[in-house]
């Protein structure tokens, strides 16, 4: 009936008052001519209200003339009425549209910038550079070509890993992520490089500076590896005159054998999760930092799962962030498994490999070797792995001079 | 046809009486509302009554506040408080 009704407001109907003796005899009329008519109330006396539609008041005119009763129009409803009226009202309609087309142009237009980035000092610089490439407020926010302006920050900034340009409305929101790069000494700052772990040097090429150590020889943390500290009277061919000593920025490769161990404990009797079967569906309400759970019904399990089956966003972050979760709770059961050794010492190689996983990518394994102990006590398997490779254990440290010097 | 003769037509086809009877179809809501389908018009119409004339006679629907929601050719809603519906021959 909805429908009807939305029909009848578009189309537009007149309430209209008939006086009349036989005002029944009007309706019969319009009803055998299909002429539409609705909300019929007796006033009083001879008068009746009713609802009829603007194409069909003609034709009751000219039936309620048929049978002597009086048509009056207390009201006119809907949209045709609308436009009629403001098809009179010229000037207003062109105010309503000029403003809309106002609105409209006024936000074809950046009205203000935003730079998200967590560093201060890149957010100036970078809000200053953009300001001198012309992208500022005022400017028109269609043809703005964003990927030109990302790709000029990339190539200006080397220390930036990620930009990215976004038009919401009229705010032009830039997000910028810095590189994290680890604090590497500059060039001319002179520096040995000592090792980082304890290991066996493989080989040692020096690209600049002098090597201190030999292939076979045991190192551990931190002992230096390549000086930049050169004596000018052991090296003839020193760039300086006129000192000593001379301090270089020691630059070079160290590869050296390394182990690597790691442990794990896997008990013989291994407890598992198994879904039982039941579960409930739950709702979660997020505003901002605030949760707030519409449980439908009681939730007592004693062990179960939560799973995230939809994430309703009713308004985006920025408009106060509420979201519907809709979550389901799977009851689990802990079953208990009896591994055995065997079945236990496999689990254990597996555990470590992946944990391991990592080490291997970047460098050749040399050798691998596994240990397992059985932990009588405790009911459980310790596996331990040893990994040996063969890494570059170089790290570049800055020489402390001063009372070196001199 | 006589009226007997289609009775049992429509009796052995489960054929809808009101169809092939040519008879008014009325349906109440509750108190609340009536709807008669296949009438023959107004009779007369006011805030305690409503007289709709059909092949079998006038059917008076009684009450206060009664007002017609819609009127077609064939069907007529009634509604308000309905106290009594009444067939008159």
């Amino acid at each position: 009936m909805l429908f009807i009704k939305l029909w009848n407001y578009l189309s537009g109907y007149v309430i209209i008052k008939i006086v009349g003796e036989y005002g029944e005899r009007l309706l019969n009329q319009a009803a055998l001519e299909n002429l539409y008519l609705w909300d019929i109330k007796r006033q009083n006396g001879n008068v009746l209200s009713c609802k009829v539609s603007v194409k069909n008041f003609a034709k009751l005119a000219s039936l309620a003339r048929k049978t002597r009763c009086r048509v009056y129009i207390i009201e006119r409803v809907g949209l045709f009425f609308v436009i009629l009226k403001l098809r009179k009202r010229k000037w207003f309609l062109f105010g309503a549209l000029l403003f809309i087309a106002a609105v409209y142009f006024m936000s074809s237009f950046i009205w203000s910038i935003e730079i998200v980035c967590p560093d201060d000092e890149l957010t100036i610089s970078v809000d200053e550079a953009l300001r001198s490439w012309g992208i500022k407020e005022g400017i028109f926010k269609y043809g703005l070509d964003k990927e030109y302006y990302i790709d000029k920050l990339l190539n200006e900034y080397g220390g930036l890993a990620w930009a990215q340009m976004e038009i919401r409305g009229s705010r032009l929101i830039i997000e910028l992520v810095k590189k994290e790069l680890p604090p590497e000494l500059e060039e001319n700052i002179p520096c040995d490089i000592i090792a980082s772990k304890d290991g066996i040097i493989e080989e040692i090429i020096a690209l600049r500076g002098e090597a201190l150590v030999e292939p076979g020889q045991t190192v551990s943390e931190g002992d230096v590896l390549i000086t930049g500290k050169i004596m000018l009277g052991h090296e003839p061919d020193g760039e300086e005159e006129g000192s000593d000593t001379l301090f270089v920025h020691a630059e070079g490769i160290v590869r050296a054998r390394v182990w690597y161990q790691k442990a794990v404990k896997v008990p013989l009797v291994k407890t598992k999760k198994v879904p039982t079967g039941n579960s409930k569906k739950s709702l979660i309400l997020h505003f901002q930092n605030h949760i707030l759970n519409l449980h439908l019904g009681d939730i007592s399990y004693t062990l179960y799962d939560k799973r995230v089956l939809k994430e309703v966003n009713i308004l985006p972050k920025l408009g106060g962030g509420l979201k519907l979760n809709i979550v389901e709770y799977i009851e689990m059961e802990a079953q208990k498994e009896y591994l055995g050794v065997e079945n236990a010492s496999i689990e254990a190689e597996a555990q470590l490999l992946s944990d391991l996983e990592h080490l291997s990518k970047e460098n050749k394994i040399i050798q691998r070797k596994m240990e397992y102990v059985l932990d009588s006590d405790e009911q459980a398997v310790i596996g331990s792995m040893i990994i040996e490779l063969v890494e570059d254990i170089g790290k570049k440290q800055k020489i402390e001079y001063g009372e070196e010097k001199l | 046809m006589s009226e007997g003769i289609k009775k049992k037509i429509s009796d052995a086809l489960d054929l809808p009486q009101d169809i092939v009877l040519n008879v008014p179809r009325v349906i109440v809501t509750g108190k609340i509302a009536t709807f008669i389908e296949n009438h023959k018009g107004i009779i007369e119409y006011n805030s305690e009554l409503v007289k709709i004339n059909t092949s079998i006679g006038v059917i008076c629907v009684r009450g206060e506040d009664l007002h017609i929601k819609t009127i077609i050719s064939d069907e007529i809603t009634v509604e308000g408080k309905i106290s009594a519906i009444e067939f008159e021959e």
